[in-house]
């Protein structure tokens, strides 16, 4: 891929990228989120045009206008969401044979036998020893993933494109994978890996490449390049850490949970925070944490004790951790967090009702009171309260999931992602909040792997990986690099480990 | 759908708001049209009687439909409805004419068993997470056969036969007869009692916080959810009152015809989502909603009755009727979009 180009827009994503794959290597393709890297890699499957640049494969250059012509050029996409590629109810041949099927030009038409005796060819090449008439509903994950990679080897992919192939994976499930790329590179299958979980990346890749604001700021190999180094060419420029007013909290602890369980994980947490303290919770996209938020409001089946202003409680439904004040301001703020058909106001006074109401009998009057106050505190536009929330922008609806706990019993505010999706403006907005609640005495638990965002509003913020809470540190003492690196994996030695040292040490800084 | 669209030119615009205006109110228009079309060509039509007999006709579809619009408004629903007014109809006679009762034990025993079936439908729905239409549709199979083992497929009358040789002891008692029958102030009782439930309903559903968090349970169970408030609670009341108004349905049913037909519940699960479904776009509401489903049971009902007096063959009837619910759930289903 030569000098590619693209925006979106006015947003340019792609600024003039090269890039190349030899077959028989792992080359990685690493950067934060939004570097650019799904858009080349959606350049190269075959799922966007590119506004300018060529790709060439062994040495023909081709154009793609669909994501077929990418597949049939050989170039194979294993996504990071393995369901979507297949078909749970049907067996694994054939979901093998699907695209195959699909194809009207050349089906080959094989007697089940053999379709069957096939796709355990395939299976057998990518190290999966399962029958093939098994159900794919009824495979691991980690199978379901190996059945993708057998289907897109079974399409002759010579170019193979592993998008966070490990997200989801064991650590023994990861070796395995890894073992069966190895095997495949040395049948000349060059993949190109794109991946959070930067160890993993040392650990299997030939050479690099760092995407930054959609230029490459490195390429080269994999080995001469410290895990330290990887995050510093990810991140850019060392910022002058943001003066940060220093937040003073309450000594006693408002907020605490102890073996909370994670279903997803198997893992068990232990978290507390302080009166009025902002407590982030900070890891990768599938880290774990809107199921801990989720396990802590006991909307997700879980198990573990909670304890609020010294008080125990066991929760196993919503409505009881609600009634402890404990809130839940959710990452999917349209499919959990509104009533998108009802107005403002309805979506607003939710946990008002029993307030405006005598013997059940709502009071409109003091409801809209009620409603036009949040509105107006909360800088919510339209200031009307009869708007539909559906028509409302983001940021707005944030605001609205937000105020309908604002006037009520809540002391334990819990936010996931909370600023996805909203503007600039939106997001300071949501910050101010946030502040003006712990200052208020509430507790705030940020969840985010915004990390910039974390370290401006925390005051604490624990590290979530896989699962598990590995540590709970200062953000004051926290830079945005080593927030980055300890979520990717790196190993947390201390407030004055080795990567506080290696930083200033190099002192780099990348234009 | 009430978005301003930006770019659109004025003709566009006219287009849109004019079929805005058939949408909010399409369905008023149609019952004025129905309404204008029998006046006009049948001369027996505009009469008193026959309008307190579209009234009396369509009250008990509305009870079983306010009902129906409960499951639909917690985002369920209630297949079981029909058979739970055969079952009450079957109760109410057997407690007056096989067991001597008076009016207090033949309404409580058949509205105690719409509530039971609502709570069945609710373990299996709620508890035990089954979709609502096959759970539904298994009980309304079940009930319908508990009613006719009961009865070994005969219907319940004054001074049947019994197996043994006697005639039954007891018989429909006036005080009964007068809920189905009975006439306040020149109005049939039951449409009194229809109104009086109408009224209430709405009142209920709109005015007051239970009715809200109904709706809401409905509109977004997992915000809900997460809102604190108790879903399931919520559903299983929906369906117990769906139960509840069926059995009241089925009282009436029994006093209108003052005997206990085995099954003769069956055809007002149909005509009551029909007119809850219709109740979707009256006013433009978008939502299940119980002056709606008024106005679609009068729909209904007018349409029958016109369509008899042109003597149309009952069996013709439901045609139109199956048409008439093609149409309201297009129409709904178009407004969600």
């Amino acid at each position: 891929m030569k000098a590619i180009e693209k925006a979106f827009g006015t947003v340019r994503v792609l600024n003039g990228v090269n890039f190349d794959v030899r077959p028989g290597e792992v080359h990685a393709l690493l950067g934060m989120n939004g570097a650019g890297k799904s858009t080349l890699m959606n350049i190269l499957a075959g799922a966007i045009l590119p506004d300018a640049g060529t790709i060439t494969i062994d040495g023909t250059p081709c154009a793609f206008s669909s994501p077929r012509e990418a597949k049939q050029a050989g170039i194979g996409l294993v996504v990071q969401e393995v369901d979507t590629a297949l078909f749970p109810g049907l067996p694994i041949y054939e979901n093998l044979a699907a695209d195959e099927l699909a194809d009207v030009k050349h089906h080959p038409i094989r007697s089940l036998r053999e379709e069957k005796k096939w796709a355990a060819a395939l299976l057998h090449r990518v190290g999966l020893s399962i029958p093939p008439t098994k159900l794919v509903r009824d495979c691991s994950l980690h199978e379901k993933q190996l059945i993708v990679l057998a289907k897109v080897l079974s399409s002759n992919a010579r170019y193979i494109i592993l998008d966070e192939p490990t997200a989801a994976l064991s650590e023994a499930e990861t070796k395995r994978l890894f073992a069966i790329i190895h095997e495949l590179k040395q049948q000349g299958v060059g993949f190109i890996y794109i991946s959070h979980k930067l160890k993993e990346v040392q650990e299997i890749a030939d050479r690099l490449t760092i995407l930054r604001d959609g230029r490459i700021v490195y390429q080269g190999a994999a080995g001469s390049l410290s895990l330290e180094d990887i995050v510093l060419h990810m991140t850019g420029t060392k910022q002058a850490a943001t003066a940060k007013q220093a937040r003073t909290y309450g000594s006693e602890i408002a907020f605490a949970a102890r073996g909370i369980k994670i279903d997803k994980t198997s893992t068990t947490v232990d978290i507390y925070a302080h009166r009025g303290e902002i407590v982030g919770i900070a890891g990768l996209v599938g880290a774990g944490k809107t199921e801990l938020a989720e396990s802590l409001v006991a909307h997700r089946k879980t198990s573990g004790e909670w304890q609020l202003d010294g008080q125990h409680y066991t929760f196993s439904s919503p409505y009881e951790a609600i009634a402890a004040g404990l809130c839940l301001i959710p990452e999917e703020r349209r499919k959990q967090g509104l009533f998108l058909p009802e107005s403002v106001q309805t979506n607003l006074t939710v946990r008002l009702l029993s307030w405006l109401s005598r013997w059940q009998w709502i009071s409109r009057m003091k409801e809209t009171d009620a409603a036009n106050g949040l509105v107006r505190s909360l800088g919510i536009h339209p200031p009307s309260p009869s708007t539909a929330v559906r028509h409302l922008s983001g940021g707005n609806q944030q605001k609205v999931v937000i105020g309908k706990w604002l006037n009520t019993n809540a002391r334990v505010f819990l936010f996931d992602e909370p600023t996805k999706g909203i503007d600039v403006h939106a997001k300071q907005d949501v910050f101010s909040i946030i502040r003006t609640l712990a200052d208020e005495g509430k507790t705030v638990l940020y969840f985010s792997s915004e990390f910039r965002e974390l370290l401006e509003v925390c005051d604490t913020i624990y590290i979530m990986v896989d699962g598990r809470l590995l540590a709970r540190l200062p953000a004051a003492e926290l830079t945005y690099e080593q927030l980055v690196y300890y979520c990717s994996g790196g190993e947390i030695d201390g407030p004055a480990g080795r990567f506080r040292d290696t930083v200033e040490k190099s002192g780099v800084v990348y234009s | 759908m009430a978005q301003p669209a930006v770019s659109a030119t004025p003709s566009k615009k006219a287009v849109l708001s004019t079929l805005e205006f058939l949408y909010k109110h399409g369905t008023l228009l149609a019952i004025l049209a129905v309404i204008a079309y029998f006046g006009i060509t049948q001369d027996q039509f505009f009469t008193y009687e026959n309008f307190s007999d579209i009234l009396r006709s369509i009250s008990i579809v509305t009870l079983v439909a306010i009902g129906i619009t409960f499951s639909l408004i917690v985002d369920g629903f209630d297949l079981s409805v029909g058979s739970t007014v055969s079952l009450a109809t079957i109760a109410s006679a057997a407690a007056l004419v096989l067991y001597r009762q008076e009016i207090f034990v033949t309404l409580l025993v058949p509205l105690l068993l719409g509530i039971a079936v609502g709570l069945l439908n609710s373990l299996l729905i709620v508890k035990f997470k089954l979709p609502d239409l096959l759970a539904t549709l298994a009980t309304m199979y079940a009930i319908n056969g508990v009613q006719l083992t009961y009865t070994k497929g005969f219907s319940i009358y004054n001074d049947m036969p019994l197996p043994d040789g006697g005639t039954a002891p007891g018989k429909f008692i006036p005080s009964f007869l007068f809920i189905g029958q009975g006439e306040l102030f020149g109005i049939p009782f039951s449409v009194l009692l229809m109104l009086f439930v109408v009224i209430a309903a709405h009142l209920f559903l709109t005015y007051t916080k239970p009715g809200r968090l109904f709706y809401l349970t409905g509109e977004n169970q997992e915000a809900a959810r997460l809102s604190g408030i108790p879903v399931n609670r919520y559903r299983t009341y929906a369906y117990v009152i769906s139960g509840f108004f069926a059995a009241l349905g089925g009282i009436v049913l029994a006093s209108r015809i003052g005997t206990g037909q085995v099954s003769a519940g069956a055809s007002f699960l149909m005509d009551g989502v029909a007119a809850a479904y219709i109740g979707f776009s009256v006013f433009g509401a978008g939502k299940p909603n119980v002056i709606g489903t008024l106005f679609g049971s009068i729909l209904m009902g007018v349409l029958l009755n016109g369509l008899t007096m042109m003597n149309v063959p009952y069996y013709a009837q439901d045609i139109i009727k199956g048409a008439i619910l093609v149409g309201a759930l297009a129409l709904s289903h178009w407004q969600k979009k």
